[in-house]
């Protein structure tokens, strides 16, 4: 472990310059950016890579995206081959001609020269509002083909030594729909870029071309080391592990994801052999992002603060058949792979949950679910989406967290009077549903329900939700969450939505789009719940004496100074409960 | 001398004392905390003061105070019990935050416990649009149901947070009025009084942190007033707020939530008065103290606000990116970023070579291994005593033994001999690492808002802002460093510097086109009368009138000035280009005139033009004998016998490093590619030579 070149002072040194740099990056972007999908949800993700491609440090954005950039810069330089010179900046998005993710996800990459020599890349990521295709925001679940999801870029030169490629940006420009914010965007990602090659070059300016690319060889060596050291803490073994789509539309088939862990030493593979084939609907995901999902599972289970750089990727292998869902071929349609990826990381937690039992959490509420109202409303047009994120599964330690982001996107909910300001729609209520949280000695979070009252004449809506058929899973004897359930209410008439749209269904004026998620799931067995913590969440009204009872065995009583625990009895019931088991 | 004024800055360690003679002589003593009764130790020292200076405390005037006293609450969660009152629908708001969380790849990250426990959150029928109107009129009889509950739970206070209520307030106004009958004795707060403000978990959260940290401050600032009195002293108190302005100790008492930030405030609020005073427009504050390092700026003289502060939030910069950390608080905070990394931080080798410093502080007890209290591992101290850079006998002016040889040791033990190196080479190595960690938090203060450090002089201070901060400035490219005299009690001169101001906004929704100047006009007129009140200013207050306001549709706000103060055709127009500059200057890009631009929020600034700040400000100097030792200036230098000395010794003529300047409250290191002077009031000023790597 000792014998790296760089001295570990100034090795620490070098990773919080790197550090610095993606956080110049990242703020750059959170600064200039025009859209707030980027600005406010932060769906954008910076890295500084080396001249192969390698990442040596990203901001701290979006984990999903963190760990798919090795990939699209191995396809972009072998696409450019030598045709990189100083002021080139990249682009692309497209899933397959450059190892993107979806379209709406477009890099920018721009080289750093010094001294005349390619010496690395300032790349970011960013999520655009809209880059084109059948729905608004390019986010369809119904497309059959990638072609029917907007514009497809290759590795292309968006500004040619200097010079602006002014036909790419007319291109741009009129395929999509938001054209101020995605131009402006594109610009917020150029000046990041600008930023991060601009501070490199400062970088080997102070200390010498050598020693910087030793220290990024160190870091990288170090960041391997620290996670080959995390996993080897592990217990050897094959783990496996299943999980579920529910499916698209109104007969919705399920789409399998099967997943199996082999830790060995310091190595992971992964493997999702047996996965479904791929699907005539936006779910695919591209194996970069595959890739992606399984880094961020893994980062998670270790407990030492490992650096984001490649290193600590090259101890993990993935792999996956071609032509499934997590390695589709093209023109298999991707707009909407992220759930396909918030579900892989369930199903990795699901698989590690059997070699690190104290690191992950029982399944949550599947990621963000993207309700989209679009329609008129006093003769313009509106499109209301929004990112709204779901609660925890319960673990080792801790009840599930009452609302959290998942692991695999950190973004904020929209505050529910910026909403009202700017969109014909009033929320009518946005909390926390007593009752649902997976039983388990520690409890999952509770459901989180949203209503939506539409107040224009008419619009259209969209949803992504998941998790009816397949709720989430519990662990070690801890109950499943609550399924997710979308109800469309017009006056005395209420039909259920299925969880995945094929296409938007019509609103009408005064229409109530009730939108419940599902809960985490419990972890261990719920007759294990001290009574102290059922009691305390019966007086915070997270759950029912009905309820205390029905799923824990704890009976409550209410008197006149409040509720109480009635400890015969309970010591009773769960006798009674563990004899019948029996 | 009659009606003089007198600072204490209390802190969890020591209490400072500060005062400021006519001439403009600044004297300041230490003594320790009292934390079972704060105003036993602040008698003692002002009592010590007084008589070094032949006053008497009998005719102090007033004493402008710094205190954790709210930060404290919330951190060690001692506040008031609170019950919160929510629009029906709603009570889960505070719980839920806004989802992110502050940490990355962490399935085992725990939220901070909501402020009102849920069975305290209770809902009432009502219903305010987002153009005010009302869609559900209150249900009068929802709160006196509400009021029940709370009666009979024994909470203290109360918040009322509705939807919408920034347009229409009388719905929590007609709450408020119910409470306040049914509950006397309760603290009510409204968010209406508390942030006017469109967001319903900033303001709730906001408005709930005011209800929780109210009755402790009241008790507190009561006890300090009665504690004051019985010792004979009849002085005003005045608080210092987070957003730098001091103000009467009853107006705190209205809205105890801004101070919560107010003693790392006083210490930029001192840099700020320095740098006008030295006609300096832009410079970075670096305050180094036992446990943290604290970066902030000032910009055209001024301090800047952070748009999003939560209380108890991680240090991270990660943490500061994402947020969700603790608790919002959305009122005029000064913004400043903050390290877990000090003089008591520990060192260590993580499991595959990697050198981290802190967060983790070995704090006063056992404090670092050089104290000889039982610390077994090395901290920054440590290793800035084997580079010789602090004293190797002792600290604080004689008052803290060091055993030189314990560093050593420590450091050998857990680095150096690990890695195979000097014990020298190590403690400079650590000294560099700690650098390196404080300066990607002042980095990230600086470009979030497109500024280059290089563009800024430093002020450092802080018992290690010396010690530290040629180093620092060095990586930041920063050219001069400027060590106030006083350095280790920074903070309790500046809140002898401070004005006494208010920051006062009104939520005024109205396209900037469409304006109705009559309504903004009337608007500012009462939020004069608000300040007035707040400062308890007989006359006119000196006022600064703004706008806050943004591009419709967009989420992000802008505060304008607003010259002359009055709204017309001609000022609407100018406000428009100012708002389009600064958008281009803050974020890099502006709309065109196509994009209407909405205000959101009428903002007053005001301040007491009878509070006079001193206008000088001297020291008296005390010779001292001149030694030197060895310093171990990293390789390139090696030892260099260094000449230490007081601050009297460093004269106006420029002197070339290597040189060091011990003082009672902290350190000043001048590496040997520096030089130093001391300018006409007092500062240390360290020269760095450019380009030196």
């Amino acid at each position: 472990m000792r014998n790296r070149k760089t001295d570990p002072f100034l090795l620490e040194i070098f990773k919080n310059a790197f550090d610095t740099i993606a956080d110049e990056m990242t703020l750059t972007i959170v600064r200039t950016a025009y859209s707030q999908i980027v600005r406010d949800s932060l769906d954008f993700s910076t890295a500084l890579c080396d001249a192969t491609g390698r990442t040596i440090a990203q901001g701290v954005c979006t984990p999903m995206h963190l760990g798919s950039f090795y990939d699209a810069l191995q396809t972009m330089l072998w696409k450019i081959g030598d045709d990189i010179h100083p002021d080139d900046v990249l682009i692309m998005n497209d899933p397959y001609a450059a190892a993107g993710q979806h379209l709406p996800d477009i890099y920018i990459v721009r080289p750093i020269f010094y001294e005349n020599v390619l010496r690395g890349w300032a790349t970011t990521l960013a999520h655009h509002s809209d880059v084109g295709g059948i729905v608004a925001g390019s986010n369809a679940l119904g497309a059959h083909e990638i072609f029917q999801e907007g514009l497809r870029i290759p590795v292309l030169k968006l500004v040619d030594r200097g010079r602006r490629n002014a036909t790419l940006w007319d291109m741009i420009a009129i395929n999509v729909r938001t054209p101020d914010l995605v131009l402006g965007d594109l610009q917020a990602q150029m000046a990041a870029g600008a930023t991060g090659a601009r501070a490199m070059v400062r970088l080997f300016d102070r200390y010498g071309a050598d020693t910087v690319l030793q220290a990024i060889e160190d870091l990288n060596d170090y960041a391997r080391e620290l996670a080959e050291a995390e996993i080897g803490d592990l217990p050897d073994g094959v783990y496996h592990f299943t999980d579920h789509i529910d499916g698209i539309g109104e007969n919705p088939e399920p789409i399998l994801l099967k997943v199996q862990v082999e830790i060995k030493g310091s190595r992971v593979v992964i493997d999702w052999d047996g996965s479904s084939p791929q699907v005539a609907g936006g779910v695919n995901a591209t194996f970069p992002f595959t890739k992606a999902c399984a880094y961020a599972a893994l980062r998670s289970v270790m407990k030492a603060d490992v650096p984001n750089c490649h290193g600590f990727t090259e101890i993990i292998e993935v792999r996956a058949p071609e032509g499934t869902v997590v390695r589709p071929v093209s023109p298999a349609p991707c707009g909407a792979r992220g759930i396909t990826g918030y579900r892989m990381i369930d199903c990795l937690f699901g698989a590690l949950s059997q070699a690190a039992p104290d690191r992950v959490t029982a399944d949550g509420s599947g990621g963000s679910t993207l309700p989209t109202i679009a329609g008129l409303h006093g003769g313009n047009q509106f499109v209301f989406c929004e990112t709204v994120m779901g609660t925890w599964g319960a673990s080792l330690a801790n009840d599930g967290l009452d609302g959290g982001p998942h692991i695999g996107a950190n973004q904020s909910n929209v505050p529910v009077e910026m909403i009202e300001q700017t969109y014909p729609i009033r929320i009518e209520q946005y909390g926390f549903v007593p009752d649902t949280g997976g039983p388990g000695r520690r409890r999952g979070g509770l459901a989180i329900r949203r209503d939506y009252r539409l107040l224009a004449s008419s619009a259209t809506l969209n949803i992504r939700s998941d998790k009816r058929a397949y709720p989430p899973h519990g662990l070690f004897g801890g109950c499943e969450g609550k399924p997710s359930m979308n109800r469309l209410i017009s006056g005395d008439n209420a039909i259920v939505l299925p969880v995945l749209l094929k296409e938007p269904v019509p609103m009408k004026k005064n229409d109530l789009f009730c939108h419940v998620m599902p809960s985490g799931g419990g972890y261990g067995p719920a007759s294990e719940r001290e009574p102290e913590r059922v009691l305390e969440d019966c007086r915070l009204g997270k759950i029912s004496i009905e309820g205390a009872r029905r799923d824990y065995a704890v009976v409550l009583t209410k008197s006149e100074a409040g509720i109480v625990i009635d400890l015969d009895a309970t010591q009773q019931l769960r006798q009674a409960r563990s004899r019948a088991a029996e | 001398m009659k009606g003089w004024r007198l600072a204490s800055d209390i802190g969890g360690t020591f209490t400072d004392i500060a005062f400021i003679a006519e001439d403009g002589l600044l004297s300041t003593i230490k003594v320790p905390s009292t934390p079972q009764n704060y105003a036993s130790g602040v008698i003692e020292g002002a009592k010590a003061l007084a008589s070094a200076r032949d006053l008497r405390i009998e005719t102090m005037a007033e004493m402008a105070h710094g205190c954790t006293v709210a930060t404290n609450a919330i951190l060690e969660g001692k506040g008031a019990r609170v019950a919160l009152l929510t629009t029906a629908g709603f009570r889960d708001v505070l719980e839920l935050r806004r989802i992110r969380v502050p940490k990355l790849y962490e399935p085992l990250y725990v939220k901070p416990l909501p402020l009102a426990a849920r069975d305290l959150r209770l809902e009432v029928r009502e219903r305010v649009g987002a153009d005010g109107s009302v869609v559900v009129p209150l249900v009068e009889d929802d709160v006196c149901k509400a009021a029940e509950v709370i009666a009979r739970s024994g909470a203290e206070a109360v918040a009322v947070c509705f939807l919408h209520s920034y347009r229409f307030p009388d719905h929590e106004r007609r709450a408020g009025a119910l409470l306040r009958k049914l509950l006397p004795g309760c603290f009510v707060t409204l968010s209406v009084d508390v942030l006017p403000q469109i967001r319903e978990y900033e303001r709730t959260s906001t408005t709930v942190v005011n209800a929780y940290v109210g009755p402790p401050v009241k008790r507190y600032l009561e006890g300090m007033e009665a504690d004051l009195a019985a010792a004979g002293c009849n002085a005003r108190i005045s608080v210092m707020q987070s957003s730098g302005g001091s103000i009467s100790s009853d107006a705190v008492k209205d809205k105890p939530a801004q101070i919560v930030e107010c003693g790392p405030a006083a210490g930029v609020v001192g840099a700020a008065h320095l740098a006008r005073l030295l006609r300096i427009r832009n410079a970075i504050t670096f305050d180094m103290g036992g446990t943290t390092a604290k970066g902030s700026l000032i910009e055209d003289g001024d301090v800047i606000f952070a748009e999003n502060y939560e209380i108890g939030a991680s240090m991270s910069t990660a943490g500061a990116i994402a947020g969700g950390g603790g608790y919002a608080l959305k009122l005029p905070v000064i913004d400043i970023a903050e390290v877990g990394a000090g003089g008591g931080s520990i060192v260590r080798l993580d499991r595959a070579g990697a050198i981290k410093v802190g967060p983790d502080s070995a704090g006063a007890a056992p404090g670092p291994a050089a104290y000889g209290l039982g610390g077994e591992e090395p901290t920054v101290t440590d290793a800035n005593i084997v580079l010789g850079f602090l004293n190797q006998q002792s600290l604080a002016g004689g008052t803290v033994r060091i055993d030189a040889g314990l560093s050593r040791a420590s450091l050998e033990r857990t680095i150096a001999s690990p890695l195979g190196m000097s014990v020298h080479e190590a403690a400079y190595g650590v000294h560099e690492v700690a650098n390196a960690t404080m300066v990607r938090a002042i980095k990230a203060v600086t470009t979030y808002r497109g500024r280059n450090p290089r563009d800024f002089a430093m002020f450092a201070f802080g018992g290690n802002g010396g010690v530290h901060g040629a180093s620092i400035a060095r990586s930041l490219e920063i050219g001069r460093i400027y060590v106030p005299a006083a350095a280790g009690v920074f903070s309790a001169v500046g809140l002898l510097l401070a004005e006494k101001s208010v920051a006062v906004a009104s939520a005024f929704v109205a396209r900037l086109d469409e304006l109705d100047y009559t309504a903004a006009e009337q608007a500012y007129v009462q939020l004069q009368r608000e300040a007035e009140r707040l400062l308890g200013v007989s006359g006119k207050a000196r006022c600064m009138r703004q706008v806050e306001m943004r591009y419709l549709g967009q989420a992000f706000e802008l505060i304008i000035d607003l010259d002359d103060g009055h709204l017309s055709t001609e000022a609407r127009s100018e406000l428009r280009a100012r708002f389009d500059a600064e958008h281009e200057r803050r974020f890099g890009h502006r709309f065109d005139e196509h994009n209407a631009v909405e205000i959101v929020a009428l903002r007053l600034r005001a301040s007491d033009p009878d509070h006079v700040v001193p206008a000088r400000l001297r020291h008296a100097l005390k010779p001292s004998e001149t030694t030197s030792r060895p310093v171990w200036f990293g390789k390139r230098y090696g030892f260099i016998e260094t000449a230490v000395v007081g601050r009297a010794e460093v004269t106006r003529e420029r002197q070339a490093g290597p040189v060091i300047v011990e003082e009672y409250e902290g350190t000043t290191v001048v590496p040997p590619d520096a030089s130093v002077f001391r300018d006409e009031f007092d500062n240390l000023v360290v020269d760095l030579q450019r380009g030196v790597a």
